[in-house]
């Protein structure tokens, strides 16, 4: 009697395609996937334990750490948490630097996906033109902070410094190139047949499942649940600002593919109204010596790139935090890695990992 | 057309076979740091150092190892500052927290070593008083400015730049 058995294979954690150090083990039936099951923590450094031994404000470089790619955001979402803890009113031209700040990141950070997922595809020439474009994000970075990737510039209760001279005019002349950039993208990665073979109808995540699996960002608004907590929070200055949330339909790779490319127009189109309606005045609110919040607890949310990035903070009324748990986005979406990939070919898998963006750093912590 | 796609992407990459170069030889050319930019060793000027040791308190990694004598008159001395490169985040809050803006970068780029002893280095003894001169807003050449024609740098705006 003939039978067949399945097989069990170890993609990672130095693979390419896993974008850092992920391992994957692969159940295989042939050349089809049976079952997906990932291995996290080889990036492992207990962000969450060191920050109960560090200061508030010693704690914002370390949320630069984790999500890297997006540090702006992390930096965001942390002070945004210490803020709403200790009630601090941030100045207006602070909050509108930190959303210009923060959308600006969200650009670089979908273009380091659109250029991962070429390369991933074999497309190695679409990578090259997507770091082309990340890279002028990170020259204006680099004018307002001083750092290309762990940039410590949002501090609890303002920023850490006003916009150098020129610098409106350079985002200005960045903001209105990218259109032109974008339709580059369209003509060299989106007309092309091989890439949209790839991508369309391959590693459907219904709507049912992505809400199942509690995934956020992207990776849910691709499946169609028009779900930006920019837009349903609306912390920030964000209810005054115009921009759309963009759904998906099918929730394949092509439209977690699309749904990334056209964030990227919108969240060009905040940059323009913040540096429109940039208000006069301090960039810091007053803080005293030794920052103490009062005693309590908060969880506060913000949109990250990658989805809800919550922190939980307890506080004990001293200057150190009692506990911080961290919601990381990209954890939680690597729950849908399963009904991402059972059901297909082998060769899917790399694009599935690749659209589901997931950021070790940020994984594990 | 099957196929109408990948033409229209040659075509892109051919326009750019043409057009503006991005890229840069590396070791022979350099890109000239910005105004902001942090990283490179410390530098301490001693003359305005009163030797409270905020920079250290407020280290959050603890890269900042420092000894301070105090002299006949009761003020304060830098004996050592030893600066651990291997544990520093470059966040730049020692800086800020300088009380008489006595610390900055040297913004030197080029920090790969063979021993990780070498990362670790005494910011007292590296002190060379010539470029002080003209105080805090000198114009510092760095080693990696120098090789490159003269950086547009920009004028920087600083009114926010004090906090805490």
């Amino acid at each position: 009697m003939l039978k067949t058995e399945t097989y069990t294979l170890n993609m990672g954690p130095q693979h390419p395609s896993t974008h850092g150090v992920l391992r994957v083990e692969l159940e295989l039936d042939g050349e089809s996937i049976i079952k997906v099951k990932p291995i996290i923590g080889y990036l492992h450094r207990g962000i969450e334990k060191l920050l109960e031994s560090r200061t508030y404000i010693q704690c914002v470089p370390y949320t630069d750490r984790l999500d890297y790619v997006s540090s702006m955001n992390n930096n965001f979402g942390f002070c945004h948490a210490v803020e709403e803890l200790a009630k601090i009113e941030v100045p207006r031209r602070a909050e509108y630097i930190r959303v210009m700040m923060a959308e600006l990141n969200r650009i670089a950070s979908h273009l380091v996906f659109i250029g991962t997922l070429a390369i991933d595809l074999g497309a190695s020439t679409g990578h090259l033109y997507a770091f082309r474009d990340r890279e002028d994000v990170l020259d204006l970075f680099d004018l307002v902070c001083g750092a290309r990737m762990t940039f410590h510039y949002i501090r609890i209760g303002g920023v850490a410094r006003d916009l150098p001279m020129g610098f409106i005019e350079k985002a200005r002349a960045f903001i209105d190139k990218l259109p032109e950039r974008m339709a580059e993208y369209d003509d060299l990665l989106s007309g092309n047949e091989i890439f949209v073979c790839r991508l369309k109808g391959r590693s459907v995540l219904t709507k049912e499942m992505v809400l199942s699996h509690n995934m956020t960002g992207p990776n849910v608004r691709a499946s169609g649940v028009p779900f930006d907590i920019r837009r349903v929070d609306g912390y920030s200055i964000y209810p005054e600002l115009e921009f759309k949330v963009i759904t998906g339909r099918e929730g394949d790779n092509w439209d977690r593919y699309r749904v990334r490319f056209e964030e990227i127009l919108e969240s060009a189109k905040i940059v323009r109204q913040c540096i429109d309606g940039l208000p006069e005045g301090p960039v810091m609110a007053k803080l005293p010596a030794v920052f103490k919040p009062p005693k309590g607890e908060i969880y506060s949310r913000t949109e990250g790139t990658r989805g809800e990035l919550g922190f939980y903070i307890v506080s004990d009324g001293t200057p150190k935090p009692y506990r911080v748990h961290i919601r990381r986005p990209s954890f939680v979406n690597m729950q849908g890695l399963n009904d991402m990939c059972a059901g297909y070919y082998i060769g899917d898998s790399v694009a599935a990992f690749s659209t589901i963006d997931p950021l070790m750093g940020e994984v594990d912590c | 057309m099957f196929g109408k796609g990948l033409v229209t992407g040659m075509s892109v990459t051919l326009k750019h076979f043409f057009g503006e170069k991005r890229t840069l030889c590396y070791p022979e050319e350099k890109l000239p740091m910005t105004e902001r930019f942090r990283g490179g060793h410390l530098k301490l000027n001693i003359k305005k150092c009163i030797g409270c040791q905020l920079c250290a308190m407020t280290c959050p990694n603890n890269a900042l190892i420092l000894k301070v004598t105090t002299d006949e008159n009761k003020k304060k001395h830098m004996a050592e500052y030893i600066h651990n490169l291997g544990r520093s985040m470059m966040c730049d809050l020692c800086i800020e927290r300088c009380p008489v803006k006595a610390l900055s970068w040297d913004k030197n780029y080029e920090r790969a070593y063979f021993f990780k002893d070498y990362m670790i280095y005494d910011a007292v003894e590296e002190y060379d008083p010539e470029p002080e001169e003209g105080g805090q807003k000198a114009e510092t050449i760095t080693p990696a400015a120098s090789n490159s024609p003269p950086p547009a740098a920009p004028a920087v705006n600083d009114k926010g730049g004090d906090e805490t």
